[in-house]
């Protein structure tokens, strides 16, 4: 139990890291790793009480955990993608206890290049934003549709990250491997979401 | 041949079911009964293939054929979007051909039909034709994702860069090919495009397209606009079918316009005070009215102040008032409202400072009537007279020729950079903006009692403070309600802050909302390894 002093205790956000005052909230991880041999999918089914697979829908297994809430897609090759995470070590986690489970059902699985393919975050500016003139004035970055999506697609360069901007001032980022390409990201959008924020009254 | 069970060569064929039996022991053979019906009392039956000789040429010439039927379906799509001839035809043929290598596509095939719709839309949208996405796909018959999709690829493929969508284009669009168009008067139909394209950029600049399908608004703007000018039979339901989007979203777009337009009202309009949603449609004229003149005052370059936008209602009002022509028709009681201040604060000489300006409808109609017969400033035209008697019209109306300039060069259509940097002396925010303070207040209240329930649990001999009566977010004036209401508000919400704040969770990412993340970060916390 905390104690009370903890309730007020809130570490003030390193602004040498994030100027903008502002730290993306990390939402979902991908990461992949290599089970290193053959599976039988149909056995997994049948066995693992938290699996799900229909061939003719998916060619893969569904299998979820609750700690760390997760789902990851089992294939036959020995391959499986990890989802759901909301931190990398959380997400490495998961993909072990999903191997330590096909390993219960007797395979010889091992645990190979694990990797983080993708973090997807999120925050709030907390201003409004002018879609229309940020779609205008960086043309070659982004693309705004509203007849068929209401936020803009801006797609940063350096580093390679595709950032989703709404006129709420919502932001989500993804496509990063690492954790600071989104706060590197973000704190490269800041000064252009200010640009064209929306005074307020 | 012998039988399966008995291994007899007994077998004969039973009349009636014409299935193979064993006349020794009975059982029915697995032969199959097909018979083999070439040929029937008229000839030959069923259909022969042969290769080589599809359709009524040769094989050979599948791939004229396959052209020459993609055309067919290019023309028939092109006709049906309502293009005939001309240079965009020509200019779509061309980047089909040169997307599909000269291939084209089998006219058969479901993605050369949304293909050629993408094409169609591409080359409009470069034209500045403004053919709404909606429009196209249910001319392809696809969903407007899919459109959209193929879209993209075409647009990628040709490295292309499209504009952006031009929603006065699309509204300009949408009255010129809408059945109405023809009943009602050229005049009147060209004040409608001009007072719709105004309306539409005004739409702009509040926030009310950004982020959203462009045509619910153009929808709702032109319902608005046909109201305005008294065009009847122009329902949402109609138009809405016609173009092609959602009724349901029309109608949450026409609301937002005049809760606008209602708060804009609020806000400049004498009588703000008593226009809402309801009446806004009644009150639109004048806003309308006040936000061209400020366009104009802008544009012009006289940056007096509000006096010179607000002296068409508030002089007017105003001069009318002291004319003392009320004392006829009106009751005593009545005076006490034309003792006006105006909402934005300037005075006018016969006007004392009143606090509270509280002006009913009938009362303003009585005003204004009086007014309209007094030939005021000869602008209005009277209509209500004939009407007094209805309740729903008792209300002031007025010709639209009378409060509609058209003079501004908002009712042009503007460059999107020009209308951003227009004032349009009334701005408002994104509605998704809005509703997003209003949750995050709303968890930050949440917070707070729940930090108050935990003080209190924590520390309970220091009630004095006074501080743990408010327990709720509501915090209950009295005392009856507050002990029911303790039990009643906290709902999951509550729990899940008062776990995260016992976790020592920042307050700033609570209210952000994410609590499943925060739950799983800091609660379950599995991560640490």
């Amino acid at each position: 139990m905390a104690e009370q002093g903890g309730l007020e205790g809130s570490q003030p956000v390193d602004l040498s890291k994030h100027p903008s005052g502002i730290v993306p909230t990390l939402q979902n991880i991908v990461s992949t790793v290599n089970l290193d041999c053959k599976l039988e999918l149909k056995q997994i089914a049948l066995q693992a009480r938290n699996a799900e697979y229909n061939p003719k829908r998916f060619a893969a297994v569904i299998m979820r955990i609750r700690e760390p809430k997760t789902t990851a897609l089992i294939f036959a090759s020995g391959k499986m993608v990890c989802t759901g995470a909301k931190s990398e070590q959380q997400s490495k986690l998961a993909a072990r206890k999903y191997a330590r489970i096909i390993q219960k059902l007797g395979f010889a699985a091992k645990f190979k290049d694990f990797k983080i393919q993708n973090i997807v975050g999120s925050c709030d500016v907390k201003f409004p934003i002018r879609l229309e003139g940020l779609a205008y004035s960086h043309g070659a970055f982004s693309s705004y549709e509203p007849e068929l999506f209401p936020g803009l697609i801006y797609r940063m360069k350096q580093p390679k990250i595709v950032l989703l901007i709404f006129v709420s001032g919502k932001i989500v980022i993804t496509g990063a491997k690492v954790r600071d390409e989104t706060y590197t990201a973000f704190e490269n959008i800041y000064p252009v979401l200010t640009e064209f924020r929306k005074v307020q009254q | 041949m012998s039988c399966k069970a008995c291994g007899l060569r007994t077998l004969i064929r039973d009349d009636a079911t014409e299935n193979m039996i064993c006349d020794s022991c009975g059982t029915v053979q697995d032969f199959t009964n097909y018979q083999e019906r070439t040929f029937n009392i008229n000839g030959p039956t069923g259909v022969f293939i042969s290769i080589g000789s599809s359709g009524c040429g040769s094989a050979l010439n599948y791939r004229e054929k396959k052209i020459y039927e993609a055309n067919n379906l290019i023309d028939d799509i092109v006709f049906k979007v309502g293009l005939t001839g001309g240079s965009k035809v020509s200019e779509i043929r061309d980047m089909i051909s040169k997307v599909t290598d000269g291939q084209f596509g089998s006219s058969e095939s479901r993605w050369f039909g949304i293909f050629v719709g993408a094409c169609v839309y591409v080359v409009m949208r470069n034209g500045d034709k403004s053919l709404s996405i909606e429009e196209v796909s249910s001319v392809v018959g696809c969903d407007i994702h899919e459109l959209g999709r193929m879209v993209v690829r075409v647009v990628e493929h040709l490295g292309m860069k499209l504009p952006g969508f031009d929603i006065v284009g699309s509204f300009e669009r949408v009255v010129r090919s809408l059945s109405i168009s023809d009943r009602v008067e050229g005049d009147v139909l060209e004040r409608m495009r001009k007072q719709g394209i105004f309306l539409v950029q005004c739409a702009v600049k509040w926030f009310l397209t950004t982020g959203r399908r462009p045509l619910p608004v153009v929808v709702a703007v032109l319902v608005l606009v046909a109201e305005l000018n008294g065009v009847e039979g122009v329902k949402i339901e109609e138009v809405a079918r016609e173009v092609h989007v959602a009724v349901s979203t029309c109608r949450l777009r026409y609301k937002e316009l005049l809760e606008v337009i209602a708060k804009v009202a609020q806000e400049i309009l004498p009588w703000g005070k008593d226009v809402n949603v309801k009446n806004a449609v009644k009150n639109a004229p004048f806003v309308i009215r006040y936000l061209e003149m400020k366009c104009i005052s802008k544009s012009g370059g006289e940056q007096k102040g509000l006096e010179s936008t607000e002296f068409d209602l508030g002089e007017v009002v105003g001069e009318y008032f002291s004319k003392n022509v009320v004392e006829d028709s009106l009751e005593c009681e009545d005076l006490r409202y034309f003792e006006l201040e105006d909402a934005m604060g300037f005075d006018k000489t016969g006007i004392d400072e009143v606090d509270k300006l509280q002006l009913s409808h009938e009362c303003l109609s009585m005003v204004y009537d009086k007014f309209l017969m007094d030939g005021g400033c000869g602008r209005y035209m009277e209509e209500s007279g004939k009407v007094l008697g209805r309740k729903r019209e008792r209300e002031l109306e007025i010709q639209a020729t009378e409060w509609w300039n058209g003079k501004s060069e908002l009712s042009k259509k503007l460059l999107l950079k020009q209308l951003l940097e227009k004032d349009i002396g009334f701005s408002v925010m994104p509605p998704s903006f809005v509703n997003g303070c209003t949750t995050i207040k709303k968890r930050r209240a949440k917070i707070k009692a729940a930090k108050l329930r935990i003080d209190r649990i924590m520390n309970p001999w220091n009630t004095d403070s006074g501080s743990g009566k408010v327990c709720t977010v509501e915090g209950a004036h009295d005392r009856k309600r507050k002990k029911k209401s303790l039990v009643k508000d906290i709902d999951w919400e509550d729990f899940v802050i008062e776990t995260l704040l016992l976790h020592q969770v920042k307050e700033e990412e609570i209210e952000k909302g994410y609590y499943n993340t925060l739950m799983d970060l800091h609660v379950f916390n599995s991560g640490t390894m």
